[in-house]
């Protein structure tokens, strides 16, 4: 049996989620599209290393877009710098 | 709201930089005890988030952190972040200060900072600690040497779908946590509320914040921090590693349209400091300073310019009429040469960094009856004689908060308002001694 406590966090998140519910679907839809922004870099890079614009013309994103991505992709260790290549760096995914 | 609860102290400081921080230090060492009241979610201020300081090229991050946790540990200091002021007056012999805990939607005492709540985070979010060049989390902890290393909830761009509290070991993600108000009460105050940059879209003649690798000098500093976004100088539009820096001087300061007629004096040396780091970071590029005259005046900055002359890095005594977006996302600065043939000339560079200038991070009105300077900065009462001392009976201030400073004279002045401040409470002590 659920306890009393639980059962009221219950209830005040469903209140919260009512409260907040603009800015929630706004988060929503973020996610969606960055889930699927990161999935188009990932799969780009999973034949090995690539500059950003490379990145970018692979993935139909904005080269700019792409750089931001990738460092937060590299802040929380999904991905890892390789060498450089001309002006630009390799980025390639982390080994898991 | 009913305040929720009433503290007394000796001193309280307004801002947790590094004015607020020493001033704060300095009372405590006397045996004062001290409030600090920080409006972020850490304290450490503007210096915290810069690569090197000039003229030594010292680590600003060793440096500061050093006095962070002073603070944070000091048993005299008591440290509120996060916390919005919403007034400060005197009533009788107090100084009385109301405050708001704005909410983290984390138990600060559960919070243990490790970070899984951001990593478990699925919202990505501009992280405008690091110039909006990577992303962080709904939650987050602001930065890696952040004080206190407590999470905090986004809850604007938060989904609720709460993966934070799953993840959370200990329990501390709180989602229906509230502002809470409090006072405090002090015999004193220092103000310490620092300074921010003159925006980047200030100026339409400079693309309106509309040009790509068109960046801040504070972008730069964090760009040039070994724990920076990249960490390395790439081009934001592309991560192209730049051949060509430039610095545009006197982009917000010295320019009566902007309101800003004032030098922001840190500007000549700051620009040299990140031109030389550059240098050594990217010994191929070319860099370039454009400015209308070098104000290097205190202790070795003269030399440490020379020394930048002699390291290669260009000086163009120009003022740049106009920043646009040329091809290939270079940025074309236009100027009239002074010192060569004459004419406009018009030149193109990787990467462009505006020395943006210094204005007050706060605003008293509504809040606090002090008086301020035309230029909007707090006004010191006697300049010549005691520069901290405000209109206020008991209130000092310190730091930029009273004017454009850089990082060594804003330590002098807040020793120097501490001093005031102790003064201050040794005459209410002792009338006698007074």
């Amino acid at each position: 049996m659920m306890s009393d406590q639980k059962k009221s966090d219950k209830e005040g998140l469903k209140a919260l989620r009512q409260q907040r519910k603009a800015s929630i679907e706004r988060a929503r839809k973020a996610i969606k599209a960055q889930n699927q922004n990161v999935k188009a870099i990932r799969e780009q890079m999973k034949s090995g290393g690539k500059t950003i614009p490379e990145i970018a013309a692979g993935a139909g994103l904005p080269t700019d877009q792409v750089l931001v991505y990738v460092a937060s992709l590299k802040k929380y260790g999904m991905v890892i710098e390789g060498p450089k290549d001309g002006d630009y760096f390799k980025y390639e995914l982390a080994p898991k | 709201m009913e305040p929720s609860r009433e503290l007394n102290f000796d001193a309280l400081v307004i801002g947790g930089g590094i004015a607020g921080l020493q001033a704060a230090l300095d009372l405590a060492d006397q045996n004062f005890k001290v409030a600090i009241v920080e409006k972020d979610a850490t304290i450490g201020g503007k210096m915290i988030r810069l690569s090197k300081v000039f003229p030594t090229l010292d680590c600003a991050s060793c440096i500061t952190t050093p006095k962070m946790a002073a603070s944070a540990h000091h048993e005299n200091i008591s440290i509120f972040t996060y916390c919005d002021l919403t007034s400060l007056k005197r009533d009788g012999q107090e100084i009385k200060a109301d405050i708001t805990q704005m909410p983290r939607y984390v138990d600060a005492d559960k919070c243990i900072g490790c970070r899984q709540c951001e990593y478990g985070c699925p919202v990505y979010v501009p992280n405008h600690e690091e110039g909006n060049f990577n992303f962080r989390k709904a939650i987050y902890i602001p930065f890696s040497n952040a004080i206190p290393q407590i999470a905090l909830m986004d809850v604007e761009n938060c989904s609720l779908c709460g993966k934070c509290a799953k993840v959370c070991p200990t329990g501390a993600v709180d989602y229906f946590q509230q502002p809470e108000d409090f006072v405090i009460r002090a015999k004193t105050a220092v103000l310490a509320t620092g300074f921010k940059l003159t925006p980047m879209d200030q100026k339409p003649q400079y693309g309106g914040g509309k040009i790509q690798n068109l960046i801040s000098s504070l972008d730069m500093e964090r760009l040039l921090a070994p724990h920076g976004p990249y960490q390395r100088v790439i081009r934001p539009s592309d991560g192209k590693e730049p051949d060509s820096i430039a610095y545009v001087q006197c982009a917000g300061s010295r320019d009566k349209t902007l309101g800003v007629p004032y030098c922001s004096r840190v500007c000549c040396m700051y620009a040299i400091k990140q031109a030389m780091l550059l240098s050594g970071a990217l010994p191929l590029a070319d860099i370039t300073i454009y400015y209308m005259d070098i104000r290097a005046f205190g202790k070795g900055y003269e030399q440490f310019f020379q020394n930048a002359k002699a390291m290669g890095i260009e000086f163009v005594k120009a003022k740049i009429a106009k920043i646009e977006q040329a091809d290939n996302q270079y940025v074309r600065l236009r100027y009239e040469d002074q010192e060569g043939n004459g004419g406009v000339v018009e030149r193109e560079h990787d990467l462009v960094v505006m020395s943006l200038g210094m204005v007050p991070d706060w605003n008293p009105a509504g809040v606090c009856d002090v008086a301020c300077d035309t230029d909007a900065f707090i006004k010191s009462t006697i300049p010549s004689l005691a520069p901290t001392v405000t209109s206020i009976e008991g209130v000092f201030a310190a730091g930029v908060a009273i004017g454009p400073k850089d990082i060594v004279d804003t330590i002098a002045e807040a020793g120097a308002a501490a001093m005031e401040a102790s003064k201050y409470l040794n005459a209410l002590e002792n009338p006698k001694a007074a």
